[in-house]
């Protein structure tokens, strides 16, 4: 039987998978023009290799772990602001969420000033704590998934969330946007 | 659902993080990355050789920025782009960025010859130093694009040059990067 069209046999293979891919474009390289190159990057990877992906039964988990080689490869010596949504994600009509809705000018500076001092926390740790923290905590991914994506043991996952929230919690205690004996408020 | 500790910190700053989520893409940012994809599998499969392969990919739609057209016309001539004014593009300093190049053409051109020559302080990443990077590749007939990721080493900028040659004939296309 013949096979279906290029567009129709990628799009069925990849679509499913892109706004988790978009995501993660995101965090990796903290900014739309960085994370649109390298989910452009990674699609023309993956058309190229179509029929290898169409084998695969997870092909969701290969893209996430391609992406995350081209960001190391290619993108980590040049990146210079990365898993921050700074610029472009606080802009009105963005569809950012928070701020969705919200007519409330106070309020709304309240929250920029909480979004911006998240930013201004989550640039104090390295790169890989920011990566597992975010991946984990703020997007849903599994341990299991992370391991699979860095290349890493589950422990070496595990100790990086665990390392990651003490210091991201330390750090925010110090710059005073939590208490120092009290959990996280809104 | 997350794997996490019982610890109510953890939950507290996982519901803080939770909030903090990305903008959705450009509207029509998707099905133009398919569609760069598909080009640039059509033209692997057509490319009989390439020195350097993967730069050229069709575009659908123009969305990103730093990006230059210029038309190559039915025929090359060996006479710069007819535009008047140069087209410019701005790049920080020491931070690397893609400028798209796009080549509109209106007939395929198969091993043809493209130079691009670069200002002093700009250097394309991958060749370090060089102030000239040269390689055979072919255009379809329709939009074609080059993503040049450029970093800017001096503050100068200057004149970037695209040289393309096909059979006998040849033309160059310019544009000012200016660095801020």
């Amino acid at each position: 039987m013949a096979k279906a069209p290029d567009n129709e046999r990628f799009t069925r293979v990849v679509q499913p998978h892109f706004d988790r891919l978009y995501g993660l474009a995101w965090r990796l390289s903290g900014q739309q023009a960085s994370a649109e190159d390298l989910f452009q990057e990674l699609m023309i990877k993956a058309c190229l290799k179509l029929d290898e992906l169409e084998q695969l039964d997870e092909p969701g988990a290969w893209l996430a772990r391609v992406m995350y080689n081209l960001f190391v490869d290619e993108h980590r010596r040049f990146a210079r602001q990365r898993l921050l949504l700074v610029g472009e994600g606080r802009l009105p009509g963005d569809g950012l969420a928070g701020f969705a809705g919200e007519d409330d000018p106070v309020r709304n500076a309240e929250r920029d000033e909480e979004t911006a001092e998240l930013e201004r926390a989550l640039e104090k740790l390295g790169e890989e704590h920011r990566i597992v923290l975010l991946l984990h905590d703020a997007d849903g991914y599994k341990l299991k998934e992370i391991q699979e994506l860095m290349g890493v043991p589950i422990g070496t996952v595990k100790s990086r969330l665990h390392r990651a929230r003490a210091r991201f919690q330390e750090i925010l205690v110090q710059r005073g946007t939590i208490p120092a004996t009290q959990p996280c408020k809104r | 659902m997350q794997e996490r500790d019982d610890n109510p910190q953890d939950e507290q700053l996982g519901r803080r993080l939770s909030a903090y989520q990305p903008p959705p893409p450009a509207r029509g940012f998707y099905e133009s990355a398919v569609q760069r994809a598909l080009v640039a599998r059509q033209q692997k499969k057509d490319r009989r050789r390439h020195l350097l392969g993967g730069l050229f990919g069709g575009l659908g739609v123009a969305a990103a920025a730093g990006l230059v057209a210029f038309l190559v016309g039915p025929m090359i001539a060996g006479v710069d782009d007819d535009s008047s004014e140069l087209p410019e593009v701005t790049i920080a300093l020491a931070e690397a960025q893609t400028v798209r190049l796009v080549f509109s053409s209106t007939e395929a051109l198969v091993d043809a010859t493209l130079t691009v020559s670069l200002p002093p302080g700009v250097e394309l990443q991958g060749f370090p130093g060089q102030r000239e990077v040269s390689w055979e590749t072919s255009l379809a007939a329709g939009q074609n694009v080059l993503p040049l990721r450029l970093l800017a080493v001096g503050p100068t900028g200057g004149e970037l040059l695209a040289h393309l040659e096909h059979d006998s004939r040849d033309k160059s296309f310019s544009l000012r990067i200016s660095v801020t």
